[in-house]
Order: structure tokens, then C-alpha cells, then sequence
């Protein structure tokens, strides 16, 4: 077995433009059993998460990827000069976590949840590539049926849609707002 | 000069709120009422109450909240109404459809301040965009979507303005003879360059059919156009599984 394994995998992650992915990763090292991969890749996670660094070694969109530590924040944008970085507005957090849940979705069916027209909105979804379109539903006026995208994922550090907060996660969050107001 | 200041104060009150459902909802809070069971003649004068503190209603941007008052009072007069078989069977509560509303809303409003729970932490990390840089050879390759393609058209067409290519012949060309044409042009060289393509047809009719055959096909999913960029040719393929998907 090549002792670097784990140090390469390193590597490689580094130098991905975006999240790479295990399959990804498994063909590049071909050379080697798909075994040794995964377990070189766990002991790569693993130690990132002992050791205390500047760095970090996150899932996201299907992929790894290499992230400062949070805390180290305000230090990172003491160098780039940037004042902060821009949120998402209230109205486009909404319609993004409409899509999110109930994908596909149409335009309306987003308007009806939300009791407000969200076209604007989705414009500006689109533009930032949080959303795509995937095709028209076979219903009158044949409507365009919208899906997040990967970089819905990776905004949010998602691993996956299964990681979006789940139905008991909702709830628990309504009772708490529930208990602080009475 | 005073009056206007004072209604810009009411209209940010109003912009506070989303949206009526978020009006509602916050309405059915301040006044403790259960959400399963809201006294509809309560919350309606609360809700007219808040609209009317308005001078003046910008219907582009509040008609929602205009609906949403009439839909109120509709309920209302539903409530009123004398049921002629009193309970008889479940009957349908009118208020049914408005409480289903308000209760999916709330959730969308709990998962999305998860969501900005998560954005803020993202927002905190920093990933590496920039570099490296990749490799002239690596081509990348997207999706078109129509617009893309009909910019790429307008893109060509500027270009055979240039050359003065104005002159549009009697021929007739059918679109079912044009498609079959690049079909069989995929099926014998795989991939082509669409607007070498185009630039190869004789008149701008026969242009302009060609491209309304990519339309055709790439809606009929039969074959996959993609540009490496924006202003960059298009290359067609055939779909290998050339069957209707998505779209649920």
C-alpha cells in the first residue's frame, strides 16, 4: 500500500475547483483498491478533525472540499477587504426553501404557499443559480417546473437534499417560538 | 410635506410583512387565537383594522393583501350563514382551506430561518473560487438553455448582416425536411457545430428554419445542444435515450 495515499487525497481535494466528489476521487486513483481510498479518506477526515488547524475538511453537494474554520472569519475578511458578504433577502430565502421542500415545483404552486407573486424573486434565483429549470409540466399553459441546484447545496453546506432540516426539526422549532410567546 | 412622511411611516409598516399569510399569521400570534380554530370575525377586523390605517393602497404591490382582505370577508358571510342539515356529517369548514394555507406557511417560515441559520454559518467559511486556474485543453461544458441558443442565433444573424445577407429566396423549406436533415447529419458525423451550420445554409429562411429545428428537437428531447460559453458555438448531439422525462 502507498503511505501517501491519504497525503494525495489531500492533494487532490485541494486543488478542486468544486466539492469532489468519492467517485471522482476513485477514479483518479484507480491505481489503487477502492478500499484503500475510502478508509485513506476517513483517516483524512479524521484527522482534520482532531488536529487544530486553520482548515477544515467539509462534505458538501455530494463532495469534499476545504473550508476555513468559521471562527477565523472575521480575519479572512480583515485580508480580502470585504466588509461582509451579502445575505439572501427575506422573499428569496422563502421561495428557495419552498422549492427546496416541494421540488419539482411550478410558479404558481410557489405563489400559492406563499400568498404572494414570487416571479422577481425567481428571476433572481435563477441568476444566482440556487434554482434551474427542468422542464414544463404537462398541465395547461404547460407551467416551467423548477429544482434547486448543486450550488443550492453547496450555499448551504449541504451535503445532500436528505440533510435539509426535517419534518420533526420544523416542529420542534414552532413549539419552542410557541413556549416564548406565551 | 409632514403627510407624506407620515404615510411612508405606514407603508413600512405594511413592508414589514412578506405578504397577507405573513400579515395573518402575525395577527393570529398578537391575538393568541389557535390556529386550528380561528374566530374568522376577529381576525378579519384586525386584518381590516391594519389596512386601513392606509391612506392609499399600491395595488401592484399590495393587491395581495387586498385578495387576501376579500377572501376574509367572504369566510366570514360563509361562518354566517345558516347550514340547512346542521352537522351533517363532517361538513366541510369553510375556513378549511385558510388554515391549511396558514399552517404550510408557517413552516415554510420555520425552515426557512433554518436556512438562514445555515447561510450565516456558510457565510463564515471560505472556499477557494478563484484558483486554480484550469487548463486550457478542459473544456467545459453546460447546458443551454433556449435563450442561450436563440442569443447565439441573434449573435450570428448581427454577424451576417455584416454581410449583407438580406436577400430571401421563394424556396420553400419545411421544418419536418430540415429536421430530418440534421438528424441524419447527427446520426452520420455525431456532433456538429451549429453555427458553422447555420453559416452553411443558403438563405436566412433556410437559417431560420434550421434554428427553429433545434428549438423543435431540444423541446422533443431528442438531441443535447451545449456551448462551452456565452457567444461560443453550439454542439449538438442526439440523445441517446430519447424519451420525454421530468416534468412530472
Amino acid at each position: 500500500m502507498n503511505q501517501n495515499l491519504k497525503e494525495i487525497i489531500e492533494a487532490l481535494i485541494f486543488v478542486s475547483a468544486e466539492p469532489l466528489s468519492p467517485e471522482k476521487l476513485k477514479e483518479v486513483l484507480a491505481d489503487f483498491p477502492a478500499e484503500e481510498v475510502e478508509k485513506a479518506l476517513q483517516e483524512l477526515l479524521q484527522s482534520y478533525q482532531a488536529d487544530n488547524r486553520g482548515l477544515c475538511l467539509v462534505q458538501s453537494a455530494g463532495g469534499y472540499l476545504l473550508a476555513t474554520r468559521p471562527e477565523f472569519d472575521p480575519w479572512v475578511r480583515r485580508l480580502l477587504q470585504i466588509e461582509r458578504k451579502t445575505r439572501l433577502s427575506q422573499a428569496a430565502l422563502e421561495t428557495l426553501s419552498i422549492i427546496a421542500y416541494h421540488q419539482p415545483i411550478t410558479t404558481s404552486e410557489i405563489a400559492a404557499i406563499r400568498g404572494v407573486d414570487s416571479t422577481g424573486t425567481l428571476k433572481t434565483l435563477l441568476e444566482k443559480k440556487l434554482v434551474k429549470i427542468v422542464g414544463r409540466r404537462a398541465t395547461p399553459g404547460r407551467p416551467l417546473v423548477y429544482r434547486t441546484t448543486d450550488k443550492f447545496l453547496l450555499y448551504f453546506g449541504l451535503n445532500s437534499l436528505e440533510d435539509l432540516p426535517s419534518e420533526e426539526e420544523i416542529a420542534r422549532l414552532l413549539e419552542e417560538r410557541d413556549i416564548e410567546q406565551s | 410635506m409632514e403627510s407624506t412622511e407620515i404615510q411612508e411611516g405606514y407603508q413600512v409598516r405594511l413592508e414589514v410583512f412578506e405578504g397577507p399569510l405573513d400579515l395573518l399569521l402575525f395577527l393570529v400570534k398578537k391575538k393568541k387565537i389557535n390556529i386550528h380554530d380561528i374566530q374568522i370575525a376577529v381576525i378579519t377586523r384586525e386584518y381590516l383594522d391594519y389596512l386601513q390605517k392606509r391612506e392609499r393602497i399600491n395595488l401592484d404591490r399590495e393587491g395581495e393583501f387586498l385578495f387576501m382582505a376579500a377572501f376574509l370577508i367572504y369566510l366570514k358571510s360563509q361562518m354566517l350563514l345558516p347550514r340547512e342539515q346542521p352537522a351533517l356529517e363532517a361538513e366541510a369548514d369553510p375556513r378549511r382551506a385558510l388554515v391549511d394555507q396558514l399552517i404550510e406557511y408557517q413552516k415554510m417560515k420555520a425552515t426557512s430561518s433554518l436556512l438562514r441559520q445555515k447561510e450565516e454559518e456558510q457565510l463564515r467559511r471560505w472556499l477557494r473560487p478563484f484558483i486554480p486556474p484550469q487548463l486550457a485543453s478542459e473544456e467545459e461544458i453546460l447546458e443551454v438553455s433556449l435563450f442561450d441558443l436563440a442569443e447565439c442565433f441573434y449573435f450570428l444573424m448581427k454577424q451576417k448582416e455584416n454581410e449583407n445577407f438580406k436577400v430571401l429566396k421563394g424556396r420553400e423549406i419545411s421544418l419536418e425536411k430540415k429536421m430530418q436533415e440534421i438528424i441524419s447529419l447527427l446520426e452520420a458525423q455525431q456532433v456538429i457545430d451549429f453555427l458553422d451550420y447555420l453559416k452553411q445554409q443558403e438563405s436566412l429562411e433556410e437559417a431560420l428554419v434550421a434554428f427553429f429545428c433545434l428549438l423543435e428537437l431540444v423541446k422533443a428531447r431528442l438531441v443535447i445542444a451545449l456551448q462551452e460559453s456565452l457567444f461560443q458555438s453550439i454542439k449538438v448531439w442526439l440523445r441517446r435515450d430519447s424519451q420525454a422525462e421530468e416534468s412530472s
